[in-house]
């Protein structure tokens, strides 16, 4: 097999595909989203213009006081004052009742609540009202100020626990559900590209040339790597988007671990759309109408569904369950539920080689079945051919 | 009926004995046929004789059950098949290709480096007269237009060998004017030309050979002028002066005539000379011929029910 020609092929597949404005527009919008994604996240940071509102009514509170609460809440809470100061008692408690404040402080150490603590204010509340009292004996036992100011200093409490999430878990669960879809979307998207692209040849019995000039298999390999570098191609540009706005934003710390299981899952994520689009192009070779393509489309459908199915239990839950690491061995499967095994570290060396090596294996005995297929169905026009038609073509008979 | 003569051959294609069954149709059982170098072949037969089959068993399109293709005397390779310019009876083209692109992009297939392709590319879309059309899309281009693309895809490569299915078909007046000029330079080059038409008038025009096949087999091969020869009739055809006489030649059957023509179908063996002496006995003769029948009286003889 001349590697020239599937070269020529696949390059066609490219400049013809890459053309059109369907793939244009789709990349166009993919890139945008992934670049005005983190974008906008930086410019409206979650919560970052959304604090709680905190009303707190006073009734005889020093300035300092207020200040030193203006101070510990700032980034936390958004809190306003209300002086009820020389009023009825009967009218803070009604304004506690009615939530126009949410709790009131009274001469600097009674907090008044409604009917229950809130704890989130509680805790703001009683650091400054325990630093203003301890400032006040301070300065009563005769301290001197700067010692005062010391003794008030923060402590740094460290923290330890005992079942800690890994330092890059959120990212990893994220990178795992990005390799999910990815490996989930891009077969189908591609591989009905590469489908179509054999039907249209088939349909303008364009067909009849090519094969003067080449063999169904070398005819078959170029489709499948022209359309399959398009797809990586167009993954790299989105990827490329995302990853250089998360950095420049610097929404989200990419953990240097991420990049360790990255090439294994653009390996998987490369090898589902070698296996899928020559399974698309082999289902193509069946029929000769664009409109037969439900017909014949199931048996791609059937293991894509099932993998992006077990694949999502596994981003948020299980990733080690029995279906699951049946699944990851499953030429059909792989593709998708390794990107999410490995990303969540749920994966043994072993089981990545040898669910790669099955991978290949299945890719490599694709291409064969689907290029034998291809000699025989190519030529043949009119209604769908059946999978015992092929068989039968296979051994020179005719369609009926 | 005429048997397949062959002639001997030095270079070129050789088809021996094609068999084809595809399940319970014998597609093929005994096609031959000879195209020489520089040699332009008209290969005719009704639909379904097996004239495409053919073809695509030439190009390797569908593999055969018995019989030989040979070009220069040995069997023909992938290799060899890269030489071969193919225009199929339907036409088959990328509609979403642009013309130059399109011819290129065959080109390269068939073992043209870039630039080769790209200068030959703009050389046939000028000479089937898409001068102007190279950038436009082949879905764009009108039927007959798209038929012109296809035969520069088929010549883009300069081919040894030229097989072309049903080329005219559909063709204007022009196009086919251009087309019998392409392929009548393509066999002063040197190069085989193989193709089928059922238009035979225009075939007894260009073709000095021909191949007829019917029912999957070679029924009849040889010069045009050779198997309208060896056909068992002859036209007479009588100018009369004055009125008709209700005369006929001996063993003749009457054929339909303009008014003051009378025309017969006589045996090869008749002589002229007695025919015409009869004929001046019987009326005023003021115009004799006698012709073997035309192609399309011959290949109905040979095909026909």
């Amino acid at each position: 097999m001349s590697w020239n020609l599937v070269k020529e092929v696949a390059e066609r597949e490219i400049r013809t595909r890459a053309r059109t404005k369907s793939f244009r527009i789709i990349t166009g919008i993919l890139v945008a989203a992934a670049i005005l994604g983190p974008i906008v996240s930086a410019l409206w940071p979650e919560g970052g213009d959304d604090l709680r509102q905190v009303t707190v009514g006073l009734v005889d509170v020093e300035e300092t006081t207020q200040q030193q609460i203006m101070a510990f809440a700032e980034g936390n809470l958004d809190v306003t004052f209300q002086d009820y100061t020389g009023l009825p008692p009967a009218q803070l408690d009604q304004a506690l009742s009615d939530g126009d404040i949410d709790v009131a402080i009274e001469g600097g150490q009674t907090l008044v609540w409604d009917r229950e603590t809130d704890f989130e204010i509680a805790g703001l509340l009683f650091s400054v009202l325990q630093q203003q009292e301890v400032l006040v004996r301070g300065r009563m036992l005769g301290l001197d100020e700067g010692d005062i100011v010391q003794l008030l200093t923060p402590v740094q409490v460290e923290e330890r626990f005992a079942d800690k999430p890994g330092e890059s878990e959120g990212v990893a669960t994220g990178v795992a559900f990005l390799g999910l879809m990815a490996a989930f979307i891009l077969p189908q998207a591609f591989g009905q590209l590469t489908m179509m692209s054999v039907v249209e040849e088939k349909s303008t019995r364009v067909i009849e040339v090519l094969l003067g000039h080449l063999r169904p298999r070398a005819l078959l390999l170029g489709k499948v790597l022209g359309i399959g570098t398009m797809a990586v191609g167009q993954l790299m540009v989105v990827v490329g988007g995302l990853t250089a706005a998360l950095l420049l934003t610097n929404t989200v710390d990419i953990p240097s671990s991420v990049w360790h299981f990255v090439p294994i899952i653009v390996v998987s994520i490369l090898g589902g759309l070698a296996i899928y689009n020559t399974f698309f192009a082999l289902l193509g070779s069946l029929i000769s109408r664009q409109e037969d393509a439900a017909q014949v489309i199931m048996p791609t459908l059937l293991p894509l569904m099932a993998g992006y199915l077990v694949g999502q239990s596994a981003v948020f839950g299980d990733a080690e369950s029995a279906l699951v690491k049946v699944l990851t061995l499953f030429p059909l499967t792989a593709p998708m539920l390794l990107p999410v095994r490995v990303a969540r570290d749920a994966i043994a060396p072993w089981e990545i080689a040898l669910s790669l090596g099955l991978l290949a294996v299945g890719v490599w005995l694709l291409i064969r079945i689907a290029g034998r297929v291809y000699e025989f169905t190519l030529l043949q026009t009119g209604s769908r051919i059946g999978w015992g038609q092929v068989v039968r073509l296979s051994r020179g008979a005719a369609l009926d | 009926m005429t048997r397949p003569r062959f002639h001997t051959m030095t270079g070129g294609l050789r088809v021996s004995g094609l068999h084809k069954r595809f399940g319970k149709v014998v597609a093929l059982h005994g096609v031959d046929l000879e195209v020489a170098r520089g040699q332009l072949v008209g290969f005719l037969g009704p639909n379904g004789a097996g004239k495409t089959t053919t073809m695509r068993g030439i190009l390797g399109l569908v593999a055969m059950d018995a019989g030989s293709v040979t070009w220069d005397g040995r069997t023909m390779t992938e290799e060899d098949r890269h030489h071969i310019g193919y225009m199929p009876q339907e036409r088959g083209l990328y509609p979403g290709m642009k013309v130059h692109e399109h011819i290129s992009y065959i080109g390269r297939l068939a073992g043209l480096d870039r630039e080769t392709a790209s200068r030959r590319a703009k050389h046939w879309a000028d000479r089937v007269g898409l001068a102007d059309r190279g950038k436009d899309l082949v879905q764009q281009l009108s039927t007959g237009n798209q038929q012109r693309v296809q035969l520069a895809v088929a010549l883009v490569h300069e081919p040894e060998l030229m097989i072309l299915d049903e080329p005219f078909a559909g063709l204007d007046p022009v196009a086919v004017s251009m087309l019998s000029d392409v392929m009548a330079e393509q066999v002063e080059k040197g190069a085989s030309v193989v193709f089928s038409s059922h238009q035979l008038e225009l075939v007894q025009d260009l073709a000095e050979h021909v191949t007829i096949v019917a029912g999957g087999e070679t029924r009849a091969t040889g010069t045009v002028a050779d198997l309208r020869n060896r056909s068992p009739r002859r036209q007479l055809e009588i100018r009369w002066t004055g009125p008709v006489p209700a005369w006929s030649p001996p063993e003749a059957l009457a054929q339909e005539a303009p008014p003051g023509v009378s025309i017969f179908e006589v045996p090869a063996a008749s002589d002229p000379a007695a025919l015409i002496a009869q004929a001046s006995l019987a009326g005023s003769v003021s115009a004799v011929s006698f012709q073997p029948p035309g192609l399309d009286e011959v290949f109905l003889e040979l095909v026909g029910p």
